[in-house]
């Protein structure tokens, strides 16, 4: 790079990785604020000491750990379930190029484009039928359904691409179809699927509008609808619910810290090897 | 699926099938079945059986909050007149409370008793939608139909969801009205005597304003700055108007004298300084945590941040009716319902008997609300006894005239965009008035008034 620009381009990089951190800093210091303290000082002050009451009786309030778990369960539940899915999905669409598939596709792809909302009431009478309103099993089905549609969609377009060579060599072999799939299909693109399960347990994860609407039980709830049980009709508790968000973004800050090495490696590799 | 969490009913029923599943495809199916029968029969029976046992019980205001603490003690002593009953009370967000209701009330799911908002397009929806038991029989019984006229509008819906005649489908445990918090120790400094006219009350924000204080707090972007609007517009109107323009009891003039009055004098006060230009922009938090701070030396908002004040501002403050008005914006608060699916209404109906006997009252009362029966000699807490001393001038008059934003559905919305355009001098008061008046009347053409 030329050297004159350098000082430059670190000096912007630098104002936008502080412009994004910043909400994050407000969080974080809000919710080690008494709320006395944000009476007078007001929001951008810095806290005079640490204050974790706040952060204490937010976890008690809500029972906190029960909708860690029970976030967690869904979102793994999910990821694992959609992953296989699409892959067979996507054996199907990618490598067996069945009739119509670019059909599919595009069922697929205006499945994902359909917004939640729309969705709500046709789910909300078909679970209330089989009797899973208020279940997380719903949660689970639902999001592995949506989830999965996009897995399919790129997933299929990776396995379009994948090398004919292998498949043939597995087929003189003797390998069936299954064992294609087990044996030579998923280890090859064994980094795709993993950066697709992390974004599933990601986005789940953070999902809001669906888990509202299916999980009416307290102790069914996701972590981000117990975040909103503090938002009230006028009212809101400033320091409390930079608390809240403060544990509510930790999980996913965690998860992006484990799964980045995964997620650097980028979606499509492994589509040719 | 046995990720899954499993239900107790579910553990006990898949047990025993998972040991056979494991001879034959056949067992594992009945088995799958099974659990998902199992599923569908845990959720209907955490619905409540209908046994007189459990009081499913839902409110979404915080255990601190006056509502809170009134309503715990009011759990222990339904608990205590109730022996052998449990109260299993879950706090909601108001959010999933205001998205699902309608869908919760409609399934096994719904709770026996639960706090819900008040207004047309909430519970008046929910009632016309038959989800809502009627408890005109019930309030008639107990004497909940006590309470002042102007209370009782948002308790009571006709067959087509508008408040006001009809039955009783809900009943509210306190009341909320807008007032004038002031700074004492800003007027003290500033030599600045509690206005009683609104004469007065303009005199008084020249003189902060001639010493560089903007005299008003002011959230422009939410409620608040509509409900100084309307506070104007009441300065200039009777009963009648609040009837039509609440209840569409009668033609509302948008360019007739109230609201005329209304848009030009806001547009003065921004013009004078009273109003900050840059409060279009203002959240009411934001509004809230400016007074606390002591930056401005007025708020005008609802007796909803009675308690915040009281327990964050650490100046001497006070509060005054807005000069002049006998009528306020403000209501009956958030109301007690019975689903129409409650499995034990006649618990339910106990229930709200406690929380209006006067000691629930009074407590509320003295916990810094607004209670519906409370006998003012027993409020003893002296912040609370001017807050409530005040209301009591209110509805001694029948002065509570409700909110600008509740006679059509996104019309909060609207009136936030008209005080938007007033403090910004965007649009001129004519202009903006022919803006608010166009969504009224589309609704009340769709109305087929």
């Amino acid at each position: 790079m030329n050297r004159a620009l350098r000082p430059a381009v670190l000096a912007t990089l630098t104002v936008l990785v502080l412009l994004v951190l910043s909400p994050f800093a407000l969080v974080a210091v809000n919710a080690v604020k008494s709320p006395d303290e944000y009476a007078t000082d007001g929001p951008l002050s810095l806290p005079n000491g640490l204050y974790l009451k706040g952060l204490a009786d937010f976890w008690i309030r809500v029972d906190f750990g029960e909708k860690l778990f029970n976030s967690f369960v869904i979102a793994f539940s999910v990821a694992v379930l959609a992953v296989v899915v699409s892959v067979l999905n996507a054996y199907a669409l990618g490598i067996g190029r069945v009739r119509g598939r670019s059909a599919f596709l595009v069922f697929f792809l205006l499945a994902n484009l359909l917004p939640q909302e729309a969705l709500v009431y046709p789910l909300y009478y078909l679970s209330k039928e089989v009797g899973l309103y208020n279940t997380q099993l719903a949660v689970v089905v639902i999001f592995t359904a949506i989830q999965s549609a996009f897995g399919t969609y790129l997933l299929s377009s990776v396995f379009a691409t994948f090398p004919r060579e292998m498949l043939e060599a597995a087929a003189i072999d003797g390998a069936g179809k299954v064992r294609t799939l087990w044996r030579v299909v998923v280890p090859i693109s064994w980094p795709s699927l993993s950066v697709l399960f992390t974004f599933f347990f990601i986005w789940t994860w953070n999902e809001f509008f669906l888990p509202l609407i299916f999980l009416i039980s307290n102790d069914k709830q996701t972590v981000p609808v117990a975040l909103g049980v503090l938002q009230g009709d006028r009212m809101m508790d400033a320091t409390t619910t930079s608390a809240s968000a403060l544990l509510g973004i930790l999980p996913a800050i965690l998860f992006f810290l484990i799964f980045q090495r995964t997620l650097s490696r980028g979606v499509m590799s492994g589509a040719i090897k | 699926m046995r990720l899954l969490d499993p239900p107790p009913s579910f553990r006990r029923a898949s047990s025993g099938n998972w040991r056979r599943a494991r001879t034959g495809t056949i067992a594992v199916l009945a088995a799958a079945s099974l659990v998902l029968a199992a599923c569908g029969a845990d959720a209907d029976d955490s619905a409540g059986s209908g046994d007189g046992k459990t009081l499913k019980l839902w409110h979404y205001e915080g255990a601190t909050s006056a509502m809170g603490v009134a309503w715990a003690e009011a759990i222990k002593q339904f608990e205590a007149s109730h022996p052998g009953v449990k109260v299993q009370f879950e706090e909601k967000g108001f959010e999933q409370i205001r998205q699902n209701a309608g869908m919760i009330l409609n399934s096994d799911e719904a709770p026996d008793i639960m706090e819900y908002n008040k207004g047309n397009a909430t519970a008046g929806l929910l009632s016309k939608q038959g989800l809502l038991t009627d408890l005109s029989e019930e309030a008639g019984k107990r004497g909940w139909d006590k309470i002042g006229p102007s209370l009782q509008t948002t308790s009571k819906y006709d067959a087509e969801g508008i408040m006001g005649d009809g039955k009783w489908y809900g009943v509210p445990n306190y009341a909320e009205y807008v007032m004038v918090y002031y700074n004492k120790e800003l007027f003290t400094k500033h030599n600045v005597q509690v206005p009683t006219t609104l004469a007065e009350f303009e005199a008084a924000m020249d003189t902060f304003t001639k010493a560089g204080v903007t005299p008003l707090s002011v959230g422009g972007a939410e409620y608040p700055a509509q409900q100084i609007l309307y506070e104007l517009a009441l300065s200039k109107a009777s009963r009648s108007f609040v009837d039509s323009f609440q209840l569409y009891k009668g033609k509302v003039d948008f360019k007739g004298p109230e609201f005329t009055y209304a848009a030009t004098t806001f547009a003065d006060w921004v013009a004078k300084g009273y109003i900050a230009k840059n409060s279009a922009g203002i959240k009411a938090e934001d509004m809230g945590v400016a007074f606390t701070q002591g930056k401005f030396p007025m708020v005008i908002s609802g007796s909803w941040w009675y308690g915040r004040f009281v327990s964050d501002a650490k100046f001497q403050w006070g509060t005054f009716l807005f000069p002049g008005n006998t009528l306020h914006p403000g209501s009956g608060g958030n109301i007690w319902v019975v689903p129409k699916n409650a499995k034990n209404k006649s618990l339910a109906y106990d229930f709200i008997d406690i929380t209006m006997k006067p000691e629930i009252q009074n407590l509320l009362g003295n916990s810094g609300g607004v209670p519906v029966l409370a006998d003012p000699a027993t409020i003893t807490d002296a912040k609370s006894k001017e807050l409530i001393d005040n209301f009591d001038k209110v509805t001694s008059t029948d002065g509570l005239a409700f909110y600008p934003d509740w006679p059509a559905p996104g019309y909060y919305d609207v009136l936030v965009a008209g005080t938007q355009h007033l403090i910004n001098g965007t649009k001129s008061p004519d202009a903006v008035l022919d803006e608010i008046a166009k969504p009224y009347n589309d609704n009340l053409t769709s109305l087929g008034k």
